[in-house]
C-alpha cells in the first residue's frame, strides 16, 4: 500500500486542527506522516496551531491566491499538492464548501469518495467508514478499495488533542488556476441572534399553527419555559413567517436541546434529523397518527389550541 | 439574453425515504425494492429550470441515470414541464455510484447537443452524498455554483445568491454551468391532470455509454455498501392524558421537572 501521509485541507484553520486531531485519534495513518494542506498564503500563527494538532507535515502551494478562489480553484490548486504528496488519502471537512471541493477533486483525481463521513477504519485491504445516508436519517457503512481516497469528515465532533510533533514545511511550486467565479457580494447570515444549535430548550411549530398572528403564543409559552422558538420548513421556506435562523431540518439547522417540545409538527423526515439529538422530545399533534408522536419521549394527542394557553396558564402567564 | 438558451436538469429516481421502513430491533432498513421517487431537491431543481425557460426562453430537457424505472422521474419532469428527456442506462451496470452518475451526466449533457445551464438538486435524499454537482461539473471543466436559493439569468450567464452556513454568497459565472438547488429556491408547482397527459404523450430518449462515447469500463461501481440502518433512539413513547387541558398542561410540567429539564 501507499506510504504516503494522510492529507488534511480546510481553508478554515479550526476545521483543518480538527482532521489532524482526528487523524491521530483514528490512527489513519498508520505510521506515516499526518499532513496538512495549505493553499497560497502561509499565516505566520499556522505552523504552530498545525503541529499542536498533530501536523508532522505541511504542504503548501507557494503561490498567490485569486481574490475569489471558488471550489473549482481550489480543487485544482489542492490536486497539485496532491500529485506532490502522494498521499495515501485526503480528508476534508463535509461542510458545504467542503462538500463542493470534495466533489470537483473527486473528478480531477478520479479516486473514490464520500461525504458525510462519521467513521472510518482500515479492514484489512479495505477502507470501511460510516456515512450518514436517506437525508441523515440513516447511517450507511460502506466498504472502499484500500487505495487512495478523499474522504469529508462531519466535523463539530471535537477529538481529543494530540501530541505535538516537529513539523516540516515543504514548498509545492504551481500557480493557481484562473476563477470562473465572481463574488459580487459576501455578508453574514441576519439571524436576529437565535443559535438553536446551542439552546438547551426549543419550543418548534409546523404547520399545526394555523396564522400569523398566533405567533405570539408559542412565543409566549418559549419565554416561559425559557426556550428558543424553531419552527418546521413550511413556516420558514413557504410560508415565510419565520426567517430561515428558526428552521430545523435536513436543509436548516440540527439541534441537541436537553428539551424538544414539538407543537404541531408532523414529524416529517427532513425535520426528524434536525431534532434527533434532543435528550426529551414532547411532541403534540391532534393527529394521532403523526410520524412525530413515535418520536417522542412524552406524547400528546392534543390540539395545540388548547394545550399551548393551558400551560400558559399553569406557568402563571397572564392571559 | 438568448432565445435558445440550452437548460438541462438531472433527476433522480430515489428510494422514497418517508416510506422506508426500518427493522424495529436491529435499525435496518430494506432499501432493495423500497417505493421509489424523484429526489426532493430534484423537483426544485426542474422547476428552476422551467422559471429560467419562462423567463429567458430556450428548451429544457431532463436527464436522468439509473435503471430504466428512472423513466418515472423523467415522467414526472415532463409533467412538470420539461420539454425533452433523456435516459442514461446500462444493463451491464450493476448500480449507478456518484462516480458513474458523474461521468454519464457530464457525457450525455456534453454528446446530445451541449448545454449553457445544467441544474442538479444539491444532493439526493437517499444517497445524501452532495457531490454529483460539483464532479459534473469538474468533468465537463466549468464552474459550478452551489446551494443557490437565487437565480437571475443574464445574457451571458447567471448570478446566484448561496447559502452557506454562516454567510450569503452573491456568485457569477459564464456559461456554460451547473448550478446545484436545495428547497430554498422554489416551490415546485403540481403536475395537473392535463400535463401528465401531455407528459404521458412524449417520447424519453434512451441512451447508453456508446452513444455519448463513454466507456463502458469506466461506470464500474467503486464502492459496495454493507449495510445501511437508522439509528436506534430510545423514546420512552409515554402517552400523556388528562381530563382537560389544564390537567394535562399541569402533569406535562410535573414530567419535566422530574427529568431535570426544565425549570
Amino acid at each position: 500500500m501507499n506510504t504516503g501521509p494522510v492529507l488534511c485541507y480546510s481553508e478554515e484553520p479550526e476545521l483543518a486542527e480538527e482532521l489532524l486531531r482526528w487523524t491521530h485519534h483514528q490512527k489513519l495513518s498508520e505510521g506515516a506522516p499526518v499532513a496538512a494542506a495549505v493553499l497560497g498564503a502561509l499565516p505566520a500563527d499556522l505552523p504552530q496551531r498545525y503541529a499542536a494538532a498533530g501536523a508532522q507535515e505541511v504542504y503548501r502551494l507557494a503561490a498567490e491566491a485569486p481574490a475569489f478562489p471558488e471550489a473549482g480553484v481550489l480543487a485544482e490548486a489542492l490536486a497539485i499538492v496532491v500529485r506532490e504528496a502522494k498521499p495515501r488519502l485526503v480528508l476534508l471537512a463535509s461542510t458545504k464548501r467542503g462538500k463542493q471541493v470534495v466533489g470537483r477533486l473527486a473528478g480531477l483525481l478520479d479516486w473514490p469518495v464520500a461525504t458525510g463521513v462519521n467513521e472510518l477504519r482500515r479492514d484489512g485491504e479495505a477502507w470501511v467508514l460510516e456515512r450518514e445516508a436517506l437525508s441523515g436519517n440513516a447511517v450507511s457503512v460502506e466498504q472502499f478499495p484500500g487505495g487512495a481516497a478523499i474522504f469529508a469528515l462531519t466535523t463539530g465532533q471535537g477529538p481529543p488533542a494530540a501530541a505535538s510533533y516537529p513539523l516540516q514545511i515543504r514548498e509545492v511550486t504551481g500557480a493557481f488556476p484562473p476563477s470562473r467565479v465572481e463574488r459580487r457580494e459576501q455578508r453574514p447570515k441576519g439571524g436576529g441572534g437565535v443559535h438553536l444549535e446551542t439552546a438547551e430548550r426549543i419550543v418548534t411549530v409546523g404547520r399545526g399553527l394555523k396564522k400569523r398572528e398566533d405567533i405570539p403564543m408559542v412565543e409566549a409559552l418559549a419565554r416561559a419555559l425559557n426556550a428558543s422558538v424553531g419552527c418546521t420548513r413550511p413556516l420558514a421556506a413557504e410560508a415565510g413567517w419565520f426567517s430561515d435562523d428558526h428552521w430545523i431540518g435536513l436543509t436548516g439547522h440540527r439541534v441537541k436541546p436537553k428539551l424538544y417540545v414539538a407543537l404541531g409538527v408532523s414529524g416529517a423526515v427532513q425535520h426528524l434529523v434536525g431534532m434527533r439529538g434532543s435528550r426529551i422530545v414532547v411532541a403534540v399533534n391532534q393527529d394521532p397518527n403523526a410520524p412525530i408522536l413515535g418520536q417522542a419521549d412524552y406524547r400528546i394527542t392534543a390540539d395545540l389550541y388548547s394545550l399551548v394557553p393551558a400551560l400558559l396558564r399553569a406557568l402563571g402567564v397572564p392571559g | 439574453m438568448s432565445p435558445n438558451l440550452r437548460i438541462w436538469v438531472a433527476v433522480k429516481h430515489g428510494v422514497d425515504v418517508g416510506l422506508t421502513r426500518a427493522d424495529p430491533a436491529t435499525g435496518v432498513v430494506a432499501l432493495e425494492g423500497a417505493p421509489r421517487k424523484t429526489s426532493d431537491f430534484d423537483r426544485n431543481a426542474v422547476e428552476e429550470a422551467v422559471r429560467v425557460r419562462e423567463r429567458s426562453g430556450g428548451t429544457v430537457t431532463a436527464v436522468s441515470v439509473g435503471p430504466p424505472s428512472a423513466r418515472e422521474a423523467l415522467r414526472e419532469a415532463l409533467a412538470l414541464g420539461a420539454d425533452e428527456a433523456v435516459l442514461f442506462t446500462d444493463p451491464a451496470v450493476p448500480r449507478f455510484d456518484t462516480r458513474a452518475v458523474a461521468r454519464a451526466l457530464a457525457a450525455t449533457c456534453r454528446t446530445l447537443g451541449g448545454f449553457d445551464l445544467l441544474l442538479l438538486g444539491e444532493g439526493s435524499t437517499d444517497h445524501f452524498g452532495g457531490v454529483v454537482g460539483a464532479r459534473v461539473a469538474s468533468e465537463l471543466g466549468v464552474a459550478d455554483l452551489a446551494y443557490v436559493r437565487k437565480l437571475t439569468v443574464e445574457p451571458e450567464g447567471v448570478v446566484a445568491e448561496r447559502d452557506l452556513e454562516r454567510e450569503v454568497e452573491v456568485l457569477s459565472a459564464r456559461f456554460p454551468v451547473v448550478v446545484t438547488v436545495g428547497q430554498e429556491i422554489n416551490t415546485p408547482r403540481v403536475p395537473t391532470f392535463m400535463s401528465n397527459l401531455k407528459a404521458s404523450k412524449k417520447t424519453i430518449r434512451q441512451v447508453g455509454p456508446a452513444e455519448v462515447n463513454l466507456p463502458a469500463s469506466s461506470l464500474a461501481p467503486v464502492q459496495t455498501t454493507l449495510r445501511v440502518a437508522v439509528p436506534q433512539v430510545a423514546r420512552k413513547q409515554v402517552p400523556l392524558t388528562g381530563n382537560s387541558p389544564d390537567e394535562l398542561a399541569r402533569e406535562l410540567l410535573s414530567r419535566l421537572r422530574d427529568e431535570g429539564v426544565w425549570p
